[in-house]
């Protein structure tokens, strides 16, 4: 399997590199929403803006990093049939996308980190102060978010072998996920209700659970229930992954000739 | 035998949707349905090292069939084994045994060389490095793909496009090969290439091969036995050279003339085409000879030609029969 790894990371990177154009302007794309986030609430709330320029320049890091687009792509190679293509290899489809995802996201990182960097020297709001735990801690509920959100997006594209256009769906899924995963405003700021709404369902698990933990916003018992709620919601999908999968396959047909 | 298919049926239920505006409204909240049968109770064995010609009009259920076979599509009822193995399963041990090549689709990936899908596949299909290198050198030579491998693959033009599709699904030697339509779009030179290399390969391999082609210089170049299926239903199961005596009982002879005698060529057969200095006759089997023989005796005759009927003809006789 790791020799099987290494071959698909390769070839991924070898496609992302003739997508040179494209991959930078993904990248910096994604950037401004959270970007103009951050000013409206300066504006509105200037007595804080170093605690805002902190949470939403970590929210560019953390969504970059989580990000999924599993969804687009299956939702097009099932409708014109280059599903096909994947399914006739005797390796399951779902790693081309892990290896996609891993080889785009080491790009994420590569870029992000120094500029982050570069840019702590000149901010000292920019500066983290975490401990060596808090930081591994946080890297690891990265690694969740990233998990959740490939899950749940390749769990709604696999929904295209019933459903044409199946991204619309993920759509509406995606702006639930804008207010409830801490991307427009960090989740303390919620109302309690849709706070606690926010706790027990995955999207806080996506984006805001690793920014609170590098603020120091969650820590000891709190930590403890985030991640078992992370790690419950992530069996879930599992679960949830391999129905579709099965139902799909008896489903599937394999359209175009 | 590597492939058996008993009583295959296929149906998919398809939204139905009448053109216009007002329909096109209307079926956001009522849908009808209706259920097409692709397949309909297909039966046929296929031995080792056999190359079989299926034939059909477009929609007849060939690909379907096919699908069904590679694994992609769940048959309504009735069973394959292909090599032992139950196609839909998706078993990564039948993977490994047979490849799809469709002339419609790409198995190449779209952006990066061929090369690099062919790395891909070696890693994928755990193909040692030996073989790999033995079996690349190989179709490297006889698809002459040197000049190809290291250009993206979205450049490349139709033809040389297929022959590394071909070296794609080759690669990891599998002992049964789906074509659908392989020289689809091809020009003539190239068609014949990639026949060519059809038949060495399956002499060489004895690889059992499955072909649909809508050129019947493929069939007559590649397959002694053809199957035809029609509305979903096999028709014929048998010998090429069978179907066209059963379905042209006939020759064609070509005969050249200095001066094309103005006259009623009833007695000698029936007139199929008539140009300058060339009349073109259909004649019973049995008689061809005779009527040769009485031509060249009665008339100055320059040349004279016993051919076959065209398949193309023998075959869409064929399409619009029941049963053959």
């Amino acid at each position: 399997m790791i020799r099987k790894y290494i071959a698909l990371l390769r070839m991924k990177y070898i496609e992302m590199l003739a997508y040179r154009l494209a991959t930078f302007v993904w990248m910096t794309g994604a950037i401004t929403q959270p970007l103009i986030t951050m000013f409206v609430w300066m504006n509105i709330h200037p007595e804080e803006s170093e605690s805002f320029v902190f949470y939403f320049m970590a929210v560019i890091f953390v969504e970059r990093m989580t990000s999924a687009w599993d969804v687009w792509e299956l939702d097009r190679e099932i409708r014109e049939g280059t599903f096909s293509n994947w399914l006739l290899r005797p390796l399951h489809p779902i790693h081309w996308a892990i290896a996609e995802n891993i080889v785009y996201k080491w790009l994420f990182a590569v870029i992000l980190v120094p500029v982050w960097v570069a840019a702590a020297v000149f901010w000292p709001a920019l500066r983290p102060h975490m401990t060596g735990s808090q930081v591994a801690l946080f890297l690891t509920a990265v690694v969740f978010g990233a998990a959740l959100r490939f899950l749940l997006s390749y769990s709604c594209g696999l929904l295209a072998f019933w459903v044409t256009k199946v991204a619309a769906v993920y759509g509406v899924i995606d702006v639930i996920s804008l207010f409830l995963s801490g991307r427009i405003a960090p989740l303390e700021m919620l109302p309690p209700a849709l706070r606690e709404w926010s706790e027990w369902l995955p999207f806080r698990y996506m984006i805001s659970f690793p920014i609170e933990i590098a603020t120091g916003t969650a820590d000891g018992g709190e930590l403890a229930r985030g991640f078992a709620i992370a790690a419950g919601w992530m069996m879930a999908l599992i679960g949830a992954l391999q129905w579709l999968w099965k139902a799909g396959m008896r489903k599937n047909q394999a359209v175009g000739g | 035998m590597v492939i058996r298919v008993s009583h295959l049926h296929k149906s998919f239920r398809v939204h139905r949707r009448e053109a216009g505006w007002l329909e096109a409204a209307r079926s956001l909240w009522r849908r009808d349905y209706r259920v097409i049968e692709a397949v309909k109770d297909v039966s046929f064995t296929i031995e080792k090292g056999e190359i079989v010609g299926f034939l059909g009009p477009n929609g007849a259920g060939k690909t379907t069939t096919m699908k069904m076979l590679a694994g992609l599509l769940h048959p309504t009822s009735g069973e394959i084994t292909v090599g032992g193995f139950v196609p839909f399963e998706q078993k990564p041990e039948f993977k490994k045994m047979m490849s799809l090549v469709m002339g419609q689709k790409s198995q190449l990936i779209w952006d990066i060389p061929p090369m690099e899908t062919f790395l891909v596949n070696k890693a994928i299909y755990d193909i040692d490095d030996r073989s790999f290198r033995q079996t690349l050198e190989e179709l490297v030579e006889l698809l002459d793909l040197a000049p190809l491998l290291d250009k993206p693959t979205r450049s490349l033009s139709l033809g040389q496009r297929m022959r590394c599709e071909l070296a794609a699904a080759l690669l990891h030697r599998p002992q049964v090969l789906f074509l659908d339509e392989p020289t689809i779009g091809l020009d003539v030179h190239t068609q014949e290439n990639v026949r060519r290399f059809i038949v060495d390969y399956n002499r060489e391999h004895e690889t059992t091969i499955l072909l649909t082609s809508h050129y019947m210089g493929d069939v007559a170049a590649l397959c002694d036995r053809v199957m035809i299926i029609n509305y979903g239903r096999l028709i014929y199961d048998g010998e090429l050279s069978v179907l066209t005596e059963k379905l042209a009982p006939y020759k064609r002879l070509e005969v050249r003339f200095s001066r094309v005698p103005d006259m009623d060529w009833g007695e000698y057969g029936e007139v199929a085409e008539i140009e300058e200095g060339t009349v073109v006759l259909r004649v019973a089997r049995e008689k061809a000879a005779g009527t040769a023989a009485r031509l060249l005796e009665r008339f100055d005759v320059r040349d004279i030609n016993i051919e076959d009927p065209p398949l193309e003809e023998v075959i869409t006789r064929a399409f619009q029969e029941e049963r053959v």
